[in-house]
């Protein structure tokens, strides 16, 4: 799997370096290629350098991130945007997410976290790519390992249970996530079982300890610390947000 | 007529008693006003007394007839020329020019009052009543309507950039000073003046001066001082707190970076305290924020939550679960050197209702305290509302639940027989059925 290039957009150069040093890219399989500190600036880094990622903060000079995102958008529909602000003003997520932006993050950025977002984004670059793929020619392994995780969400996986489930060992298997998908074995089950629960959440009406069930948490204390370190929220707000969001466009 | 003269000064006695207990601004209008009624005041004083002078002309002698009658007409001008004033004030402070007009009124004030003073008086005697005629009170009609002109003139040059009120109160003033000035100059035993003065005296603290108007002003003044004082732009303590952390990182001092993440969480979340509801998610959350930081500032202070995962969604009021934790760190762990446990659970009660419980291992309430503190609870809406200190208080969260929820629901300490003390919050849960 190749490098992501990663282009960082923010006018504070202090943001830029804690980017740049203190999240561990070559692990994420990313690579730092350029940097921006305004609007203008960033339109024409993207054009230049086409990333694969762009970190894009709001409110820069001389035209905001939002525009600059709405402007590429059409001439790099690959690139994906991922916004670090300091506002969670509703408006600015809501012109955020018709722009089809990859995450919204809120400054202060935990690196950590930051390294699920990327995960996250390799993982839907995955799927998409496969989707892609529409004749199933001869199913490559990671594909029928990773379908078989996706029927056996409310199972117990480890890398054991695939390891015999297809003849194969443990290790190879972590190492095929990592080549294949660019993420470790856990970030992929945690990511999709976050995936099964949200859209639990929205489109069922469950209880919690049995959305958690579902998507493979025996126990719902460890299914909502995990789902609010991914998500931000914890599961009932996940839900009620996107009611209360739903109730107010119909209204 | 003398009766009349009395009833008008008892009402303005009155009208100045409520204004000068009041609580105002001191701004140039206020003071000219204060001014203003303490002459109009006098005046009707000097007024009451020239209506019986002026009418046993045989039994006063002269000396003190005029006397009163120089005081009763030099008190009238000087009421003119204050009402003018104050019109001039008023229209100042809207539309911001400057009066030009403000030398002649003042030099045109120590021409009238030299002229009441030295000009000679004589008494019109008619079966109806006496009044005064002649040069003396002539005068005394030219000065006020000197002023009235000037008044109008101001009102009507600025009618468009002065507020609706204002314009009402010059134009009630105007309209009474012209009306009873012709009323005068045609009936001269009807010694009306008395009664013009105080309608249009009435009508400015009516309409201008009224102490509720200026409280509520005040009170906003304050308010909005208080909110500047409070709210450095909390985009910039973010920005500021998030650059000194990643420079922490960057010297590789990973606590601190973890700590300033902590702070900007509990500032972020802290300032959200515009609705009177919020989930119980967001209210533990502000919580956990708090908590975290005090673990670290005490390291021997332990923290443990229990939440009924679908009780997230529960509507409770804001803030009221930090100011309680807080009050058991204050007051029972503080007394161990913080060391101890705070745990938070949240259930539903049989009853269909949810309870919040802030369970400490402190020291317990001192001898007397916890009766004391059960009756201020259950006397909390006779209590006065306590502002001072630091914290938000126990008192104030017992008002607030028992005002947003019902008068059924509310807070209650009991003690653990392990020693220490725990809240109970009782709560509806009528977010959850819906």
């Amino acid at each position: 799997m190749n490098n992501l290039r990663v282009l960082l957009v923010d006018d504070e150069i202090m943001i830029r370096e804690g980017f740049k040093r203190l999240f561990d890219w070559a692990a994420h399989g990313c690579e730092v290629v350029g940097e921006a500190a305004d609007g203008m600036e960033a339109l024409a880094r993207i054009d230049a350098l086409n990333p694969d990622i762009v970190i894009m903060d709001i409110n820069i000079p001389i035209m905001n991130g939002l525009k600059v995102i709405g402007l590429s958008r059409i001439k790099h529909p690959d690139t994906a945007f991922i916004i670090v602000s300091g506002y969670d003003d509703f408006s600015y997520c809501r012109e955020a997410l018709r722009l089809q932006i990859t995450d919204y993050i809120l400054k202060p950025v935990n690196y950590e976290e930051f390294g699920t977002c990327i995960d996250n984004l390799k993982i839907s670059m995955f799927h998409r790519k496969n989707e892609q793929k529409a004749e199933p020619q001869e199913e490559r392994t990671i594909v029928s390992v990773t379908r078989y995780m996706q029927e056996h969400l409310a199972e117990e996986i480890s890398l054991s249970v695939l390891a015999e489930e297809f003849h194969l060992s443990p290790q190879y298997i972590s190492q095929l996530f990592k080549s294949e998908i660019g993420v470790g074995f856990l970030s992929y089950l945690t990511s999709i079982r976050m995936e099964k629960a949200k859209k639990l959440l929205l489109s069922t009406a469950l209880s919690i300890a049995e959305v958690s069930e579902q998507s493979g948490y025996g126990d719902y204390r460890v299914f909502t610390k995990t789902f609010k370190k991914s998500e931000g929220v914890t599961p009932s707000q996940y839900r009620r947000d996107f009611l209360e969001d739903s109730g107010k466009s119909k209204a | 007529m003398l009766r009349m003269e009395i009833a008008l000064f008892l009402v303005l006695a009155f009208v100045a008693f409520i204004y000068f207990s009041a609580e105002k601004k001191h701004t140039t209008l206020h003071r000219t006003f204060s001014v203003l009624l303490i002459v109009v005041l006098f005046h009707l004083v000097f007024d009451g007394i020239t209506v019986y002078t002026v009418n046993h002309l045989e039994t006063v002698p002269r000396l003190l007839n005029d006397a009163f009658h120089r005081l009763f007409i030099g008190t009238m001008i000087l009421i003119f020329y204050l009402f003018y004033r104050y019109i001039a004030i008023l229209v100042e402070n809207e539309t911001g020019k400057p009066d030009r007009l403000r030398l002649p009124a003042r030099i045109y004030l120590v021409f009238a009052e030299l002229g009441d003073m030295l000009l000679p008086i004589h008494y019109a005697v008619t079966p109806q009543g006496n009044y005064s005629d002649g040069i003396h009170v002539v005068f005394c009609y030219l000065s006020v309507a000197f002023y009235f002109l000037l008044g109008a003139g101001l009102l009507l040059k600025n009618l468009k950039d002065i507020n609706k009120k204002a314009r009402m109160a010059i134009g009630i003033a105007c309209l009474v000073e012209l009306i009873g000035t012709l009323l005068q100059g045609i009936h001269h035993t009807w010694l009306i003046s008395g009664m013009g003065i105080t309608l249009i005296t009435l009508a400015f603290y009516l309409i201008l001066e009224n102490p509720d108007i200026l409280r509520a002003e005040l009170t906003e003044q304050k308010m909005s001082m208080l909110y500047l004082k409070s709210q450095v732009n909390p985009h910039f303590l973010y920005n500021t707190l998030d650059t000194i952390r990643i420079q922490a990182q960057l010297n590789g001092d990973g606590k601190v970076a973890e700590l300033l993440m902590q702070l900007v969480d509990f500032f972020r979340m802290s300032i959200k305290v515009d609705r009177p509801m919020v989930t119980l998610d967001d209210e533990m959350e502000l919580l956990e924020a708090y908590m975290e930081l005090m673990c670290y500032r005490y390291p021997e202070l332990r923290c443990e939550c229990d939440i009924d995962p679908d009780l997230g969604g529960a509507q409770v009021p804001n803030f009221i679960l930090q100011p309680i934790v807080e009050n058991s760190l204050l007051h029972g762990l503080k007394n161990k050197g913080y060391r101890g446990e705070v745990k938070i659970s949240a259930q539903r009660t049989p009853q269909g209702c949810m309870e919040i419980c802030v369970r400490d291992s402190g020291s317990g309430f001192a001898d007397g305290k916890k009766a004391e503190i059960d009756e201020m609870l259950r006397t909390y809406d006779r209590q006065a509302p306590k502002l001072t200190g630091n914290s938000i208080g126990v008192l104030n969260v017992q008002k607030r639940i028992k005002l947003l929820c019902g008068r059924e629901y509310g807070l209650s300490y009991t003690e653990n027989e392990a020693g220490g003390i725990t809240a109970h919050i009782l709560l509806p849960l009528e977010g959850e059925t819906k």
